[in-house]
């Protein structure tokens, strides 16, 4: 088996186990604020009927908390849904806003996840052919990177910028410095390779740009 | 008892106190590594109740710095995670290492155990 393509496997497994266990970690929170939640009001009803006042603003407050995690989690199911079934077709035409809003909800799990601004183009969204996943691992790990180099409290901005020939231009703005590592590595240049992207910091060092072809005829 | 609850999940902290408090525990709640040091700069607490992965200083990080502060305080660890690595670290340093959702009659078994 090629040496490369092995790695690169390796790579996708890691960002695959990586994205599910920042999943798992927002639904446990979901489900302990919910458990918290109904267990707060089992405590208050076990108080009124044993007498004491019947604290019907906690209570409703309580109840209102539930609803809205349960919509919290059903937003983060959804999108572990849509993430999960990214790896059905090896080379699918996607939407390019909807993959990088999906990577920004997905990478906010994160613990150091910072704010991100991200404001879509106003022309019609650019649709590619490429491999899902392999772009979503490259956007995904520029965001780690990009909320690494600006700390938790910092805020960086994400734009899409549409290219005449089709192609299309992501760029995360903002960048810090707090990083300790460099970024890209040869790991993300060579996925950015395998679907004929270009990934690569400007001159500053504080503005990364992914450039993705509008079509990738075969997957390396 | 006097305990200091952190957590980022502020409807968590928020609802996880208020159960402790009806169960005659004295709890201050706060979101952030930063406003916990302040806090047990101005107050002496028994135990720190403490999430382990928080946006700036993590709960590993401000447990070490509050041992500093306070040495006698006592430590235990909430978790969303749970992997085997985060709970080998967990269980190193602290009393306890719980994962979330919690049980908090648990809890509360362990407090009083940890501060006998």
């Amino acid at each position: 088996m090629n040496s490369a393509i092995e790695f690169q496997n390796n790579e996708d497994l890691v960002f695959f186990g990586k994205v599910n266990a920042s999943i798992s970690h927002e639904l446990k929170n979901i489900l302990a604020i919910i458990s918290e939640a109904a267990g707060l009001l089992n405590d208050l009803t076990e108080l009124a009927s044993k007498g004491q006042d019947f604290k019907l603003e906690m209570m409703k407050t309580c109840s209102q908390d539930i609803i809205e995690e349960i919509q919290r989690g059903f937003g983060t199911i959804k999108q572990m849904n849509t993430f999960s079934h990214s790896v059905d077709d090896p080379l699918k035409r996607v939407n390019l806003i909807e993959v990088l809003g999906l990577m920004i909800n997905l990478a906010g799990f994160l613990s150091f996840a910072g704010k991100v601004r991200f404001d879509p183009p106003e022309e019609s969204a650019p649709i590619i052919l490429t491999c899902p996943w392999r772009l979503q691992n490259l956007i995904y790990q520029s965001l780690v990177y990009a909320f690494e180099s600006v700390g938790p409290d910092g805020e960086i901005q994400v734009s899409l910028h549409p290219q005449k020939n089709g192609s299309a231009r992501i760029t995360f703005s903002g960048l810090g410095t707090k990083s300790a590592r460099t970024f890209p590595v040869d790991q993300t240049i060579q996925i950015a390779a395998s679907i004929n992207a270009e990934i690569g910091m400007t001159g500053d060092s504080h503005v990364l740009d992914i450039l993705v072809p509008q079509l990738v005829e075969s997957m390396r | 008892m006097k305990v200091l609850l952190v957590d980022d999940e502020k409807k968590f902290a928020m609802m996880l106190s208020k159960r402790l408090v009806l169960r005659g525990i004295d709890v201050d709640y706060v979101y952030t590594g930063e406003e916990a040091l302040v806090m047990a700069g101005n107050s002496r607490y028994d135990v720190a109740i403490l999430d382990v992965k928080m946006p700036g200083i993590g709960g590993i990080e401000l447990k070490r710095k509050l041992s500093g502060l306070a040495p006698g305080m006592k430590f235990i660890f909430l978790t969303g995670h749970g992997s085997e690595t985060d709970f080998e670290i967990g269980s190193a340093e602290a009393a306890y290492y719980l994962a979330k959702p919690l049980q908090i009659e648990k809890l509360i078994e362990i407090l009083h155990e940890v501060t006998a």
